[in-house]
């Protein structure tokens, strides 16, 4: 079990995003949401609190939008409110989303000492070029001292959020940033390819035919050599996009792959409880409204059928490099995933896409590259 | 009915200068249908027709109007298809009228269509009314307009203007009609026959039949018997449409009605045939009836080879309605089962197509679309081929034929240079040419069919800013140098993308084929070669290289659903797609042909 909080703000809206934020213009307006949103989440952490019951809780995530653009002291004594009320197991797993731009190192010991153990840092790229082309506010040098600073106020994890197959990037460039984030020795990469967005700048651009992305064969090239270089380095590959040292793989984000329940808060936050996935409406005001009155605001809100669990566990599972085991799924489900997929799976391997390696069932080399079509063969 | 107090009429124009607009003032005006019951454009009833702005099937309403004299008149307003496709109907529309409203746009003036429409009208001896609609747009002319009636043949001064959108000059209409078209003539002692001029298909009455009596009279409880069939059927029910249905009990000369007399389906009442009774039987069948000639074939597949059975079973529910549209059972090495259907043209075969996909649900595939092929063979023998994989062995065909049509494009003064070059690079003989008005040159040309299926009036309309418009007719068969083209897809030939081409345009049709197809093929896991050949000889060849990558999106903040939801929307999508061997091909791909040159 672990718990996602959205915090939807943002300095700038980064032109790729599709994410649920709002940029902050008014300093003394954004104070004053703060509070009432940060109000709002206690509300709705209490009412998960009573629907979920007791099982330990091994992770929280913060995630964005921008959680460092928050004043410090104000998340710290969120988490610290989580911490009390929620059934948190011991040592769990705190990781907050950061730009480099937004972080102060007496902010950052603040947060440690609430409990924040792991940072994940939009780095994205370490050319300035780059950056700018895609709306991102800090300069590539700062991504150096943000990494520095984080370690100096005891962040115990640090990840670095890369981003291959940006307008203008080239394999060279890309190489580039995988150097120097392994100089930088994190914890943890997230290397993930652009995908330009319905209703993003970037899509607007793309439309109008002025953007210049990497083809294909020139993203796939990048891949191949982030799957090279970073396992060099001494990082397992142990997702398709996220690499980490022995010890260092996102706890939380293993709950997502392995399909297991997670408590979702904030606007625009998504859930999975007691076998119901919900999403909240993406509405600021909306939420902050609906929990004065103590009411959830659910865009989305489904209960899943085994058949679906079923499915979503592979779909998610065969994003790993381990695969699903078989005996789990049988555990879980009560049948072996051969019962259920035997078409599909036969497939896949005919196509060389996956593979059974010791009771696992897995996504290929070739496949890794080619996921969509292996998680679409999971779904009915 | 009092017969002189008879009017039928019917309305033409070329596509979308405002007949159905003004159809329906018409019915406004005489209180057929208060503005409340109006939907707009009464007589277009498929969604399709109201959506694409086109009128497919005709239909017949009867209107009631007090003149100025206060004399009471029936007007019975017969809709005609506005489409080159559908010519053979309208001919047969209007030879149940004695006059026709010639609609032109105020703007636009005389057009292709607009000069078929009159030649038709004045071959059946119609009362010609123009009416010069659109005059309130800022860049109406009627002056023009006027202009242009006096060159090709009428009075210009005897134009009425209006706006069909706005109602002004309706009631000039309504006068001229009963003032300058003369009641139809006809014994009702006679023998009796009538003219079927459309049909359609009621799910509780089987096929109506609409038509125009000429002679005698139809009573309910008569033996009616179906000249060109020989089908005799009992009348069950005789009824006008004002709009709503209305029965009555007799049909005399010079009326308009629909008859029901149990028949199964549409082919018991063809377009055109005439009917008697065994009452007063006639002897001779008014003239002018055909059948209705399909002049386009195009095989048509279900993706998914399971629904073969319910492809056959919406094509007879479809048929039930539309007797032009004719089909046969046909298998492709390629696309499994599925059926050769025969259209009127394009725009038939697209109605068709988006009907089955629409009201049946059907995901369909549709080949290529192919004229009729005459071979005659060295043992002297003919052969008519409307599927390029049926073509016999080179080697046993002494020659091939195929169909021309006559085409006429109007077109203004400084594009007759871009006709001349999209006729000409289509295979075209230049024929004459003649100014019609000052500003406005008739070009005709006789062309292939085959060529005008290809994109040519897209093409025509392009390279003229919009101006050009045509109309053709089929004259007949000639002798032409024409060669099967192959397309292999990873080593093995597709039939279903076979294409009969004329020899001296093979090579570039096949590099604009093989480009074209490796644009619209999606990238695999392996490489695809495409190749065109003609018969062992490969004269084009692309490659659809090997998908390297699929999307690797984040999954971001736990938001499984919506991952899912992209990943099911792009499963649906391969759904779409017909596996060849094991090659995914989209439904584009089969209609690539017609979209290079």
């Amino acid at each position: 079990m672990g718990v996602y909080v959205h915090i939807p703000f943002c300095a700038r809206k980064c032109f790729y995003c599709d994410f649920h934020s709002l940029e902050v213009r008014d300093a003394h307006r954004f104070a004053h949401l703060v509070d009432s949103y940060l109000a709002a989440l206690r509300r709705e952490a209490l009412y998960f609190r009573s629907i979920w019951g007791d099982k330990p809780i091994e992770s929280l995530f913060i995630g964005g939008g921008t959680p460092s653009l928050l004043p410090a002291d104000k998340l710290a004594s969120f988490i610290s409110f989580l911490r009390t009320e929620l059934p948190f197991a011991a040592a769990p797993e705190i990781t907050m989303e950061a730009n480099p731009h937004s972080l102060s190192e007496e902010g950052m010991e603040v947060l440690t000492g609430a409990g924040v153990n792991r940072v994940s840092l939009g780095a994205q790229a370490f050319q300035d070029g780059l950056l700018r082309a895609i709306g991102r506010l800090h300069r590539a040098e700062q991504i150096g001292e943000s990494v520095h600073l984080l370690r100096r106020a005891g962040v115990s994890s640090i990840n670095l959020d890369l981003i291959f197959g940006l307008p203008g990037q080239s394999l060279v460039h890309w190489r580039e940033s995988l150097e120097q984030a392994l100089a930088l020795e994190p914890d943890h990469l997230s290397c993930y390819a652009l995908t330009v967005e319905p209703g993003t700048l970037l899509h607007a651009w793309q439309e109008a035919g002025v953007l210049q992305l990497p083809g294909e064969d020139e993203q796939a090239d990048m891949y191949d050599l982030t799957r090279t270089m970073l396992p060099e380095a001494g990082y397992e590959h142990y997702e398709i996009s996220n690499f980490s040292r022995p010890g260092h793989r996102c706890r939380h984000n293993l709950l997502y792959w392995h399909n297991r329940p997670y408590i979702g808060l904030g606007s625009g936050a998504a859930g999975y409880v007691h076998g119901c996935r919900y999403s909240n409406r993406a509405d600021l005001d909306g939420y902050i409204k609906s929990w004065e009155k103590g009411e959830p605001s659910y865009e989305e809100f489904q209960e899943l059928n085994p058949e679906q669990q079923m499915d979503e566990t592979m779909m998610l599972g065969m994003r790993l490099l381990e695969g699903v085991a078989e005996e789990e799924f049988r555990r879980r489900f009560g049948v072996s995933y051969w019962d259920v997929y035997r078409e599909a799976i036969t497939e896949l391997i005919g196509q060389g896409l996956v593979e059974e390696v010791q009771g696992y069932l897995r996504t290929t080399e070739l496949g890794l590259l080619l996921e969509n079509r292996v998680s679409a063969a999971f779904l009915r | 009915m009092v017969q002189k107090n008879i009017r039928n009429f019917c309305i033409i124009a070329h596509i979308d200068h405002g007949k159905s607009t003004l159809a329906d003032r018409i019915l406004e005006a005489t209180g057929a249908l208060n503005q409340r019951e109006m939907t707009q454009q009464v007589l277009d009833s498929m969604d399709l027709e109201r959506e694409r702005g086109i009128t497919i099937k005709l239909k017949a309403v009867r209107l009631t109007y007090r003149a100025h004299t206060g004399e009471e008149y029936v007007l019975n307003l017969i809709d005609t298809p506005g489409h080159v496709d559908f010519s053979y109907e309208v001919s047969r529309s209007l030879a149940a009228c004695e006059g026709a409203l010639l609609v032109i746009d105020a703007s636009q003036g005389v057009e292709a269509q607009t000069l078929a429409n009159l030649y038709l009208a004045l071959e059946h001896d119609l009362e010609i009314i123009p009416v010069i609609n659109k005059i309130d747009l800022p860049n109406a002319d009627p002056e023009r307009v006027k202009r242009e009636l006096e060159d090709i043949g009428l009075p210009g001064d005897d134009a009425i203007l209006v706006s069909a959108r706005t109602g002004q000059g309706i009631e000039g209409v309504l006068d001229a009609i009963v003032q300058r078209i003369p009641p139809p003539t006809g014994d009702p002692q006679a023998p009796t026959r009538a003219m079927i001029f459309d049909s359609h298909y009621d799910q509780y009455r089987g096929a109506v039949a609409y038509a125009r009596i000429v002679e005698g009279t139809i009573r309910v409880g008569d033996t009616i018997h179906m000249m060109s069939s020989g089908r005799r059927f009992e009348v069950t029910e005789l009824g006008v449409l004002q709009p709503q249905f209305t029965p009555v009990t007799v049909l005399g000369p010079g009326e308009v009605g629909c008859i029901m007399a149990s028949m199964k389906n549409v082919s018991d009442t063809r377009v055109g045939d005439t009917i008697t009774t065994a009452r007063n039987p006639a002897a001779q069948p008014l003239s002018g009836y055909r059948p209705a000639k399909p002049m386009v074939y195009a095989g048509l597949y279900p993706v998914v080879n399971e629904e073969y059975t319910l492809l056959r079973d919406a094509l007879d529910k479809l048929q039930l309605n539309d007797a032009a549209l004719t089909y046969d059972a046909e298998s492709s090495a390629a696309l499994g089962f599925g059926y050769r259907c025969g259209f009127l043209g394009l725009l038939h075969m697209e109605v068709v197509q988006e009907r089955l996909e629409r009201e049946f649900g059907l995901n369909l595939i549709t080949t290529a679309p192919s004229v009729v092929y005459r071979v005659v063979m060295k043992d002297g023998t003919v052969k008519e081929i409307d599927n390029p994989t049926a073509l016999p062995p080179v080697t046993t065909i002494e020659q091939i034929e195929e169909p021309f049509v006559r085409a006429t494009i109007l077109v203004p003064g400084d594009f007759i240079g871009a006709v001349m070059e999209v006729c000409q690079e289509r295979r075209g003989i230049f024929i004459t040419m003649e100014y019609i008005t000052p500003e406005r040159a008739r070009l005709e040309y006789e062309l292939p069919l085959a060529e005008i299926l290809m994109d040519f009036f897209d093409r025509l309309k392009s390279r003229t800013k919009g101006y050009a418009s045509l109309d053709y007719e089929f004259i007949g068969y000639r002798a032409s140098d024409v060669v099967k083209l192959d397309i292999l897809l990873n080593g093995n030939p597709v039939d279903a993308l076979s294409t009969i081409v004329h020899r001296d345009k093979a090579a570039a049709r096949a590099r604009a084929l093989a480009e074209k197809l490796k644009e619209v093929i999606p990238r695999q896991q392996f490489e695809v070669p495409i190749q065109a050949a003609i018969g062992s000889k490969i004269i084009a060849r692309e490659t659809v290289r090997a998908l390297r990558k699929d999307v690797l999106a984040k999954c971001y903040g736990g938001d499984i659903s919506r991952k899912k939801k992209l990943l099911e929307k792009q499963k649906e999508g391969k759904k779409r797609m017909k596996s060849l061997g094991n090659v995914e091909v989209p439904q584009e791909a089969f209609m690539a042909i017609l979209k290079v040159d």
